[in-house]
């Protein structure tokens, strides 16, 4: 008994003397992520920071496996079968974007109990005994509202363009702009399409609508279909109203040419990809061992006037800009939260 | 009169007429004013669900249990593999063309390779090959979007003579299929093959060269269809065929061709197509939630789908 204590008395203390040390109780441990969809770019940038963060992690002896996988047809029963694998294969932690919150609870449940870490990101879970790092959607529907309001202070009419029917995130972000439309009631929403978050739905729903709307003065979105958007807009001989971007690199790159050719503002806002790298660490942290609540927040990634250049020089060719997370930012978001 | 008669007859006249009601009710919103844009709209975009709704009306036209479950697949990855290959290059506007159509000539041979030699329906066969080709589509560019040729993007997006460019594309393509259909002996054999393919068989008609043709006709224009749609839209991206599944299939049957298969007609695409387009645009201008606005696109859509269908089974 006494060599045991004097064991974790040592630990204690090498803990204590190395808060952030890579070579953690972690090192034998291996994560899983289990990602429901990887059609579309900012998937793609999800996994392609995934395997970058958690590739050098591996390297470093951080962890010992940090393996992703995504289920070909976005279903949550068939994401579901995949967490009963991953438990099987005995991963320590499992990361998951999931299909629904709801729908793959029961998988879930099932990997607490047989002691495994969920850490649930972006497409969260609402199973009790998992993190959650939520994204506070509805903020960043209401700060769209705000920004207007600032740039045009008369107010006028508004396009909102929606996402894809039926899914909480996309209730969440409108439910956010409805509310910055009651906070700044000089804002009027003429008409609201839904876009499926891609630029070449946004395009036919705008053109479709657009011809029986009056003057539009902004049009607010929910990222990746604004570039959509202004095409619509530039089709006819209408005056470019502000649209709010979602960090896309056609959309950066659209409002990099405008604000040379004509001097055009707005502001972009979204989720880096990224935020994978977060849950991973996050996850690395609760197996070390760390007190971590279990509702989170991710933090937004705004791209403003005077920061486009920069952002948009690091944003890959039909990618989206992104940012990377580091074991120190989790720590961060970490602490944040107590 | 009697042309009005005849014309009741056409088992296409009702997309037609449900495409011009809901015109009618959509620019009424503006009393008039939005009439000259949003025809145009609905010409743009209904010129996509056109070409891919014409070569899966040739593939229903086979009869039951013919469907093309890769037509977005194929239009994803032509227009990625396109646009990639072109890279932003006027000169490049013809090899890529044509990069495009052999990716459906590739893909179509593929899909009735399955069919054929390893005797797996073409619903399970075309989801499959949906599969690999979307796997492709996704591996060869990782969902970067790439800008279409200048030529090709101002090509697209403009119009000659008030009709937008696309819509002349669709034009052309739907005469030579209407001219396939109506007036040559390959659109015999497919309209014998659908009403009856051991009668056909028998007849001497060469089916399995028929079926094939077929199939591949039905990847190419989807590969057409996804080369215009990256252009127009300012580039390829991984999930722009996705709507073009439903719509391909749903355009045919509005359309007024038989689902069962051996009677198919090309002006009801047109109308089926302009249709759709406009059914959201109304619904979407009168301010309908989404929730009711599906509800109501899926009443709408029934009710013409009744209005044609009952009306041919009286005529039979």
């Amino acid at each position: 008994m006494t060599i045991r204590k004097m064991l974790m008395a040592s630990v204690a203390v090498a803990c204590a003397a190395m808060p952030v040390s890579a070579l953690a109780d972690t090192a034998d441990k291996k994560i899983a992520l289990s990602n429901n969809y990887a059609g579309n770019s900012w998937r793609q940038a999800m996994l392609t920071s995934w395997e970058k963060v958690t590739g050098e992690a591996v390297t470093a002896g951080v962890v010992a496996a940090a393996d992703p996988f995504t289920t070909a047809e976005n279903q949550a029963t068939e994401q579901a079968a995949q967490i009963q694998n991953m438990i099987l294969q005995g991963y320590d932690a499992i990361v998951i974007n999931a299909a629904s919150p709801t729908a793959l609870n029961g998988a879930v449940k099932e990997a607490c109990d047989a002691g495994v870490t969920v850490v649930s990101f972006d497409g969260i879970v609402t199973e009790p005994c998992a993190w959650r790092i939520a994204v506070d959607f509805k903020e960043m529907g209401r700060s769209q509202v705000e920004y207007l309001s600032g740039k045009l202070p008369d107010g006028g009419n508004l396009l909102e363009i929606r996402g894809l029917a039926g899914v909480f995130v996309d209730d969440e972000i409108s439910a956010g702009i409805h509310e910055g439309v009651a906070q700044f009631p000089q804002f009027k929403i003429a008409g609201s399409v839904h876009g499926d978050w891609a630029q070449d739905v946004a395009q036919k729903a705008v053109a479709g609508i657009l011809p029986s709307l009056p003057e539009i003065v902004g049009v607010v979105t929910q990222g990746g279909d604004g570039y959509g958007a202004a095409q619509a807009i530039a089709a006819t001989d209408r005056e470019m109203p502000i649209i709010v971007m979602g960090n896309r690199e056609d959309e950066l790159k659209w409002w990099k040419e405008q604000k040379d050719a004509n001097g055009y503002e707005t502001m972009s806002v979204s989720i880096a990809p990224g935020v994978s790298t977060l849950a991973f660490w996050v996850a690395q942290q609760i197996l070390d061992g760390k007190d971590v609540s279990k509702d989170l927040v991710v933090p937004f990634l705004r791209i403003d006037q005077d920061n486009l250049e920069e952002n948009l020089a690091n944003t890959q060719a039909g990618g989206v800009a992104n940012v990377e997370y580091s074991q120190e930012d989790a720590i961060k978001v970490i602490e944040a939260a107590k | 009169m009697i042309s009005f008669g005849r014309l009741a007859k056409k088992p296409w006249i009702w997309s037609w007429i449900a495409a011009f009601v809901v015109w009618f009710a959509t620019i009424m919103v503006t009393g008039g004013a939005s009439t000259l844009g949003l025809s145009q709209a609905a010409l743009t975009f209904a010129a996509f669900s056109i070409i891919v709704g014409i070569g899966q009306m040739f593939v229903i036209t086979l009869g039951p249990g013919n469907i093309d479950l890769s037509v977005p697949a194929t239009m994803t990855l032509a227009g990625t593999v396109a646009l990639k290959l072109m890279n932003v290059d006027n000169s490049m506007v013809v090899p890529g063309l044509l990069v495009a159509v052999l990716i459906g000539v590739a893909v179509g041979v593929g899909n009735y390779a399955l069919i054929k030699a390893l005797r797996i329906p073409p619903i399970i066969a075309t989801l499959s090959m949906s599969f690999i080709v979307q796997s492709a589509a996704i591996w060869t560019n990782r969902g970067l979007r790439i800008k279409p040729p200048a030529v090709l993007a101002d090509f697209t997006t403009s119009s000659t003579l008030g009709v937008p460019n696309v819509a002349l594309v669709a034009l052309g393509l739907s005469l030579i299929a209407w001219v396939l259909l109506e007036k040559s002996v390959y659109g015999r054999w497919i309209s014998a093959i659908g009403q009856s393919m051991a009668a056909a068989r028998m007849a001497g008609i060469p089916v399995d060269g028929a079926r094939f043709v077929t199939y591949l006709f039905c990847a190419v224009l989807a590969s057409v269809a996804g080369y215009l749609l990256a252009c127009f839209s300012g580039g390829a991206a991984l999930n722009m065929g996705a709507e073009y599944l439903l719509m391909s299939i749903a355009v045919v049957v509005i359309g007024g061709t038989a689902v069962a298969g051996g009677d198919s007609n090309v002006p009801g695409i047109w109308g089926a197509s302009l249709f759709m387009f406009l059914v959201v645009s109304m619904l979407n201008t009168y301010g309908i939630g989404a929730g009711i606005r599906l509800i109501m696109t899926g009443l709408i859509i029934i009710s013409v789908i009744m209005l044609a269908g009952g009306r041919r089974t009286g005529m039979r």
